[in-house]
């Protein structure tokens, strides 16, 4: 988003800037029964490259955005002869879709409003952004809010991503229990039903709790040796867009996603054959690890994933590769 | 927050629609804030107010470097006889915006600043011996000629790489440029040899273009003497290792270095020059 001037915001720090902090609406239509997706950028763009295609699929239009200066250090400068022409800050924009069951709004953060250099929303920034996302959803009569991101699983990446799904009440689990493909917590091995979830996806699910909107994280898996990588990773994307399409109750074209995650999946298995034996070694061992066998001998155990991600770090940092240098 | 929870200010001032040069900490070659420095001592500055830590650094402990515990510092020092107020800063990590508008508020409302230069230094392949050069970035166009007279280059253009972000300087000037206060980005190149150590030389380039736009009777001669000292290390450096000299003499003819040798001579520089 470019910010070609206007008036300057008067504040010094959060308490005193939230008043002026505000969402610009482009369009005010009645919507019927309509849910919110929202998403941001994450581990491998799970829930932001999902939530991107379903948006653009749908053809929705922009409906509004949040004033990013009070949440967001600039990510953009342009100088020409010499002038500083333009400043630009990260977008946190608002789309809507009419749809047949229920209309859509989407929002798409660009980036999460961190403290401290942090990639992933803290503080007082992060929850006046979560709250502003919850007004407009209020605003048009939404009832239900989606989030979306990644769930780092010790799978192989040619194994299909499952979908975690976590609800902010206790009244939907039964539903997410139905859709195909589909994990809550208590499912997940060793987690006994608890974990947490970083981030505005997170914070969202707990905000909305706050205000009595239902709200649910779906998020999809990414295998663990990819986590700190910065590649995406449609294939997880793809799992969370079919069970959207389930709890939509719509039908979502996947031609997109489909090609995505094949050339994503190809791009991985070239780089995999590089890697020493050793290490594919230890990743191969990952095809082998499912929910239903956690007690199996050949289930990964934390010391075994520890040392995939140190080999991992080692063989990368060995090789120069991986976009971080 | 009110102004008085982010910001305080010591005393009267005399000045009148004076200049405002910004420094930062924890810039390539310390050269903002040697630069400034320079200035503080040498103009007599006096100290005249602050803006808070709280709400724009994380109050989580402190960092220690050579041995001592530091703590954010953001001062305003001003000279009335010169008409300048300096601002020396470490940079705030969170806030930004709030912190920029306290500058600009102090500057505009409280002293009633007409012009803003903040000072960097970007990261080069040249040699230190080579003239540097001064880079101006502008955020109203017709400052361009009025400081074409200094030998500053004043045609850059540029767009933030994917990936990294715009200065704090930058932001500055944007939001300068909203409250219609004119501000000038000045930037020196500093070899990429010199990043951890101090670079009179590129000191010198910005104090004498202060001292020559805004008359200030800068003595040079302690900086005259940092360089003079530099030169004597380094060139020790080379009487011990000719191949630095080599390396040196290649950068100044535009040719460049591989890792190895880039990484030797920054390596033995940073050993000779930080020896007292």
């Amino acid at each position: 988003m470019i910010m070609k001037g206007g008036p300057y915001l008067l504040c010094y720090n959060g308490s005193a800037c939230f008043e002026a902090m505000s969402i610009r609406y482009i369009k005010e239509p009645q919507l019927v029964d309509p849910v919110m997706i929202a998403s941001w950028p994450g581990i491998g763009n799970v829930g932001l490259i999902a939530v991107d295609t379903l948006r653009r699929s749908t053809r929705a239009e922009q409906l509004a955005y949040i004033e990013p200066q009070e949440f967001f250090y600039p990510n953009k400068v342009i100088i020409r002869g010499g002038e500083l022409v333009e400043l630009g800050f990260p977008s946190s924009e608002f789309f809507f879709h009419r749809n047949d069951r229920h209309d859509l709004i989407f929002f798409a953060g660009e980036e999460q409003p961190a403290e401290g250099g942090g990639v992933y929303a803290a503080g007082s920034r992060a929850y006046a952004l979560a709250n502003l996302v919850l007004d407009a959803a209020q605003k048009f009569g939404c009832r239900r809010i989606y989030t979306s991101g990644a769930a780092v699983a010790p799978i192989h990446h040619t194994a299909r991503s499952r979908v975690w799904a976590v609800p902010n009440s206790a009244d939907l689990l039964q539903e997410f229990k139905q859709y195909a493909n589909t994990v809550l917590m208590s499912d997940i091995e060793g987690r006994g039903g608890e974990g947490n979830i970083t981030g505005l996806n997170g914070l969202l699910l707990g905000i909305a709790r706050r205000r009595g909107l239902e709200a649910v994280c779906i998020m999809g898996e990414i295998p663990v040796y990819l986590q700190g990588f910065p590649f995406p990773y449609p294939k997880g994307s793809k799992s969370v867009l079919e069970v959207l399409a389930a709890a939509l109750g719509m039908w979502i074209d996947l031609d997109i996603i489909n090609q995505l995650a094949e050339q994503s999946e190809s791009e991985l298995s070239s780089l995999y054959e590089k890697l020493p034996h050793e290490i594919k070694d230890q990743l191969d061992r990952l095809k082998k690890a499912t929910v239903a066998a956690p007690e199996s001998s050949e289930a990964i155990t934390d010391e075994d994933k520890k040392k995939i991600l140190d080999d991992i770090d080692k063989f990368f940092k060995r090789e120069g590769g991986g976009e971080q240098h | 927050m009110s102004r008085e929870e982010v910001f305080r200010l010591h005393g009267q001032h005399a000045l009148e629609k004076p200049v405002l040069i910004v420094a930062w900490e924890e810039d390539a070659s310390n050269l903002g804030v040697r630069t400034v420095d320079y200035l503080i001592e040498g103009l007599g500055c006096r100290e005249f107010g602050e803006i808070l830590p709280e709400g724009f650094f994380p109050m989580a402990g402190v960092n220690v470097v050579d041995d001592v515990a530091q703590f954010p510092q953001s001062k305003f020092y001003i000279s009335d006889e010169r008409n300048l107020v300096i601002f020396r800063s470490n940079i705030p990590r969170i806030g930004w915006q709030g912190f920029l508008n306290a500058v600009l508020d102090v500057a505009g409302h409280d002293c009633g600043v007409k012009e803003i230069y903040t000072l960097g230094a970007m990261i080069s392949s040249a040699a230190h011996t080579v003239p540097r050069l001064l880079i101006s970035i502008v955020n109203q166009k017709e400052m361009k000629e009025e400081l074409a007279p200094f030998n500053i280059m004043t045609g850059t253009d540029y767009e933030t790489p994917p990936g990294q972000k715009p200065t704090l300087s930058s932001y500055l000037s944007w939001l300068a440029r909203q409250r219609n206060i004119r501000a000038v980005n000045l930037w020196v190149p500093a070899p990429f040899y010199l990043v951890s150590l101090d670079d009179p030389r590129a000191c010198k380039r910005l104090v004498y273009f202060f001292n020559s736009k805004f008359d200030l009777g800068v003595d040079f001669s302690k900086l005259d003497e940092q360089i003079a000292q530099q030169n004597n290390k380094i060139a020790g450096l080379f009487e011990r290792l000719p191949e630095l000299e080599a390396f040196v003499r290649r950068l100044e003819t535009g040719d460049g270095l591989d890792g190895e040798e880039s990484e030797k001579l920054t390596r033995e520089m940073s050993e000779a020059l930080k020896q007292g």
